[in-house]
């Protein structure tokens, strides 16, 4: 009798607390942040992804070897705050700089950091940080896999080539510990955006510990939404809510990222160990669109504006004729293909930028290089290989593929022998010896994409410029891209030069458009947030960077009552 | 005879170590790309000197190597490029226990569930049970054993929800990667024992055992599989080395922290540390176990004698 009255006793306290717990307030996670009312209770605000083999979460120690799952999901730099964040419209929100101003000249920029910001261990984050994190970036020593980057930066390229010291770099302390100084080589008005990639390493574990010191919970130090709470080498990462972080703290209280081959991130998300998913097959597209469970939590987003194009030798023969150039770009039906190959995954592109990205204008560039066989076919003929005789056997590289990539590529081959009579191989290269061979501009003909680094045409036609990985050569285009980008007072010119810029690539057919990848992005029904609703042109998607502390979309995701019924 | 048997295996196991030491280090440094291409844009040619200063990759590839041996008698196998907070002999201390463990239960269990199943097909040849042995273990052979993975994770995983898709750490994890690791080499033990019982079965000695009253279970037992073994080591040997140096389709498929997948992602890494680790080690073990299983020939067999001419 006694043991029933007293679990009818302890039943109605939990009540009691559950309801008045309600009443008076609501229910807070593990740093304070009060949950949303449909919120699960705190001990479910986890959020559980499979990333690939990384080394560091750290953005300045290897942009390479960080998790992340998919192009534009990085998994990382949530232990530190970078001076800006970007939201789910793109657009620069303040992070650990509050405020910045640029010199009348615009080359020299100032960033007021936010003075209440302090690193896990209790000490203030400040300009030093970021002064020590900047210098690791271009010292010669350490070779930073990123290191081309921030060639903006007075001195970068010096210090990197060894040819100055790293202390004499355009990043410097100004008045006080709370302000960054940042100078440029020229004006440079694309650079609060470059600032992106400004998460701060901590300067004191730093020199004491190594770049490293964020894969070890002991030595771990955080200025972003998380700490480190294990790193378990080859098998997972767990990070939990930073007590001390001066932001928008997150709802979700721990993140659990798991190593793992992509290829099983569906069957994994099918199983409900995993909230997010982005890799899918072929096959599991058609199994995503055939299930209308699954087709709810299917969405399709930008990703990083990832562009697949088909590129030359144009300094060689057969490739430096321009007109053999523009038979090719005439024969590839792009609507053809995303019909019946590409479906979801991408949109037929004209141009470099895609429909979303700053500067874009598909509609101008359509006619270009439309799809007309007929005008290939005489082209081609006008170039002295009528009906493709005479024309050597060529082979497409693609960049190791998998499946899409494979029958994109393949597709394509059936195009250019049907519609110009040219036979090509399309053999499938391993990445290093493809990229080997690109940037040596030893390969012929190829397939291969880029996505963007920061949201400015300079980036992404900046590729184009001579010099790069490609071996196409157009002075006006030089000329122009190097002007817009940096063009200081008149934005309005400055993105019709760069749309100039991107008009004379798809002219003088620098490279053949295919498509623009919309990469899908899955996550449960239980996962709510303003992050996850549509954005200003009304697509709801896990948008770039994802779950990165580049990213605000941390800030606003939580997970619902909902969860009980898929988690186990 | 043995001592002088033994030290002509000692140098050949050493002269194989330094060939295979060479041919690996010329091939990967032949193969075109290194460990600092990015996928993305050119380095700048500064940076990349840099990168190639740090890991003393600019010297000419004798150095390199003579280096290389240098510090490996030493000691110092180096710092994997995958996992620059380790040294080589650190990852292959963490990761290989683990291929060796998952590896142990694959040849315990293909070996003696396919040592059984292979006798019963070959005592009840020609039986329904015979072609069903038979059909299951061809299909063991050819089904890829990465299929049989998924098949599993489907099953098991998505739709009964009864194990995770995979992880380390807990006993349950080692249901599906054992099962889809063992099939194979399960089916092939099971079809070379039972043409071995079937042959040692025909032969005069087992009619004569038969005829002295001996049961037909003890027979099969005594002679028989004793003769059968014999073939048997000639298919232990390959495939001892390979199930304990890992699967890098299992491990990945799995998410088991293991050796194996190190096999393929410090190739195609250029990760060269890596790449000679792996090479010497997998020479080293099959070194051994070959010579292992040339002693064991001389326990089983006793009409194979070290030094013996043929008469």
């Amino acid at each position: 009798m006694s043991v029933y009255r007293s679990t009818l006793l302890g039943m109605a306290v939990v009540l009691a607390i559950g309801f008045g717990g309600g009443a008076l307030g609501a229910t807070t996670n593990a740093v304070g942040k009060p949950l949303p009312p449909d919120a699960a209770p705190p001990d479910q605000q986890v959020l559980t992804g499979l990333t690939q083999p990384a080394t560091t979460l750290d953005f300045f120690v290897s942009v390479y070897k960080r998790p992340e799952n998919i192009d534009g999901n990085s998994w990382s730099d949530d232990l530190s705050t970078p001076l800006v964040r970007l939201d789910k419209n793109f657009a620069l929100i303040p992070a650990a700089a509050t405020s910045w101003d640029v010199s009348s000249d615009g080359q020299t920029w100032t960033f007021h950091l936010d003075k209440t910001q302090v690193w896990s261990d209790g000490t203030p984050v400040t300009a030093d940080d970021f002064v020590a994190t900047f210098r690791l970036g271009a010292d010669p020593k350490v070779a930073w896999d990123f290191a081309w980057f921030f060639g903006a930066i007075k001195g970068w390229d010096d210090a990197v080539r060894g040819a100055i010291p790293v202390d004499q770099i355009g990043v410097r302390r100004g008045e006080d510990p709370y302000t960054l100084v940042v100078t440029t080589k020229a004006p440079a008005p694309y650079l609060p955006g470059m600032m992106l990639y400004s998460p701060p390493l901590n300067a004191r574990a730093l020199a004491k510990y190594g770049p490293f010191y964020n894969t070890d919970p002991k030595t771990s130090v955080s200025s972003g939404p998380y700490v480190l709470q294990e790193w378990t080498k080859d098998q997972q990462i767990v990070l939990v809510a930073n007590p001390t972080y001066r932001g928008v703290k997150p709802y979700i209280q721990k993140v659990v990222l798991k190593f793992a081959d992509l290829q099983t991130e569906f069957l994994a998300y099918l199983s409900n160990e995993v909230d997010v998913a982005a890799n899918f097959s072929p096959a599991d597209l058609e199994m995503i669109d055939k299930t209308p469970g699954l087709r709810a939590q299917y969405h399709q987003g930008f990703g990083d504006f990832r562009t697949y194009y088909l590129g030359f030798d144009t300094m060689n023969p057969p490739f430096n004729n321009l007109k053999v150039r523009q038979a090719f770009s005439h024969a590839i039906d792009r609507e053809g293909l995303v019909q019946a190959v590409i479906k979801r995954q991408g949109i037929a592109a004209y141009g470099f930028l895609m429909p979303g990205f700053p500067g874009s204008h598909q509609d101008d560039l359509k006619s270009i290089q439309a799809y007309d066989p007929a005008t290939a076919k005489q082209l081609l003929a006008e170039a002295g290989y009528p009906a493709g005789q005479g024309f050597p056997k060529l082979e497409l590289w693609l960049r190791g593929e998998r499946a899409l990539g494979q029958a994109v590529g393949n597709a394509i081959a059936a195009m250019l022998s049907q519609n110009l009579g040219i036979q090509v191989d399309v053999p499938n290269k391993e990445t290093k010896l493809f990229m080997d061979t690109l940037n040596s501009h030893k390969l012929q003909f190829y397939m291969v994409s880029y996505g963007m680094d920061y949201l400015d045409p300079s980036n992404m036609l900046g590729i184009w410029v001579s010099g790069g990985r490609h071996a196409w050569k157009n002075d006006t285009f030089d000329r122009l891209v190097g002007t817009a980008s940096s063009m200081v007072g008149s934005p309005e010119k400055r993105m019709a030069m760069f749309h100039e810029a991107e008009k004379t690539l798809v002219s003088d057919v620098g490279f053949i458009p295919i498509y623009f990848v919309t990469p899908g992005f899955m996550w449960k029904p239980y996962l709510h947030g303003d992050a996850l609703t549509p954005d200003k042109i009304g697509v709801a998607a896990w948008h770039w960077p994802g779950w990165d502390g580049l990213s605000t979309l941390h800030q606003s995701v939580y997970v619902t009552q909902d969860v009980s019924k898929y988690r186990r | 005879m043995t001592g002088r048997y033994l030290l002509s295996r000692g140098v050949g196991f050493v002269a194989t170590l330094v060939a295979v030491s060479v041919l690996a280090f010329l091939l990967m440094h032949a193969v075109p790309g290194g460990p600092f291409d990015e996928t993305h844009s050119p380095l700048p040619p500064a940076a990349k000197a840099n990168m190639l200063r740090k890991y003393a990759l600019d010297r000419p590839v004798w150095v390199q190597y003579s280096h290389y041996v240098w510090r490996a008698l030493h000691g110092d196998f180096g710092i994997p490029y995958q996992s620059p907070t380790e040294t080589v002999l650190g990852l292959l201390a963490r990761v290989w226990p683990v291929t060796l463990r998952l590896g142990a239960i694959v040849v315990t269990l293909s070996f003696t569930l396919g040592l059984a199943l292979g006798i019963l097909a070959a005592v009840r040849h020609d039986t329904w049970l015979d072609t069903l042995l038979t059909f299951l273990a061809t299909l063991g052979i050819t089904v890829p054993n990465f299929i049989v993975a998924i098949w599993l994770i489907v099953i098991l995983s998505v739709h009964l929800h009864w194990l995770p898709t995979g992880g380390w750490g807990d006993a349950r994890l080692l249901i599906m990667p054992a099962i889809a690791y063992s099939l194979q080499p399960l089916a092939i033990v099971a079809r070379y024992t039972r043409v071995a019982v079937l042959e040692a079965l025909a032969g005069e000695y087992v009619r004569t055992a038969m005829a002295k009253g001996l049961s037909p279970s003890r027979v099969v037992l005594r002679h028989v599989l004793r003769n059968a073994l014999i073939p048997m080591l000639t298919l232990l040997g390959p495939l001892v080395p390979d199930l304990f140096t890992g699967s890098i389709f299992i491990e990945f498929t799995f998410r088991i922290p293991g050796l194996g997948k190190f096999f393929v992602t410090s190739i195609f890494q250029r990760d060269y540390p890596m790449i000679m680790a792996t090479v010497l080690l997998v020479a080293v073990v099959w070194s051994l176990v070959y010579m292992l299983s040339d002693v064991l020939y001389v326990v089983i067999d006793p009409r194979v004698r070290v030094g013996a001419r043929g008469r």
